[in-house]
């Protein structure tokens, strides 16, 4: 299993804990605190895996530009300033979030805590599950399983 | 004295803002150190470059968890 396809797998995991942490955390949001606190957790849910998802994807856009070679300029550049962009849009809209009305901050403020263990232990059990070999080479052909096709 | 004393003791506005600022050195101190050990294991042995970023990846990620629970904390519960 090579970085791309552990980093889809994370992807796709994490999708599905957004989506079963917004469905716990609204319910419970909403027997705590009505519609504001259902929004709360929505809203902090979607924060916390939206910015948390934008790590795997930079470093998978990363890898698409720079063809494979990680030490590059383009490689750390997309991956920092993707972590630097990230963080100012998060304060920024976490600065919006605060001030709703129909949005409960602590309800909020729980779903991003728990979203965010969440998503480490989500990457933690795929990236322990992904069978990763030391040296990763993607195979010349796929249909060749690697070998050059005039040895068929 | 007792002007010195108070102008000391004065503070306006709010303290978490220095939470905040505590919040976002960590992480800095942190990815840096993460990307700088990568890179110069890539160096080192640029074969083993898939494995060095998944973990590199997983150190980013504890790092930012971090920050992003402390502003988190800075805006909604203060």
């Amino acid at each position: 299993m090579n970085i791309k396809s552990i980093l889809q797998r994370i992807l796709v995991w994490t999708a599905v804990l957004a989506v079963v942490v917004a469905v716990v955390g609204g319910v419970v949001g909403f027997i705590i605190g009505g519609m504001p606190g259902l929004w709360g957790a929505v809203m902090g849910t979607v924060l916390a895996l939206l910015f948390g998802a934008l790590t795997a994807l930079s470093l998978m856009l990363a890898i698409n530009v720079s063809k494979g070679n990680m030490i590059s300029g383009a490689f750390f550049g997309i991956v920092l300033g993707g972590w630097l962009l990230k963080f100012i849009v998060f304060i920024a809209l976490i600065f919006v979030v605060r001030d709703l009305d129909w949005v409960n901050p602590i309800a909020a403020f729980i779903s991003i805590v728990v979203a965010i263990v969440g998503s480490l232990a989500v990457d933690m059990t795929v990236i322990i599950k992904a069978r990763q070999p030391i040296i990763d080479e993607e195979p010349v052909d796929e249909s060749t399983w690697g070998r050059p096709s005039s040895r068929n | 004295m007792d002007t010195a004393t108070t102008l000391l003791a004065q503070l306006e506005g709010n303290i978490a803002t220095v939470g905040y600022g505590i919040a976002a050195i960590g992480p800095a101190i942190g990815v840096g150190i993460i990307v700088g050990k990568t890179i110069e294991s890539m160096a080192r042995q640029p074969e083993m470059s898939g494995r060095l970023m998944i973990t590199m990846f997983i150190g980013i990620a504890f790092t930012e968890a971090l920050a992003f629970i402390g502003i988190a904390t800075y805006f909604f519960m203060v």
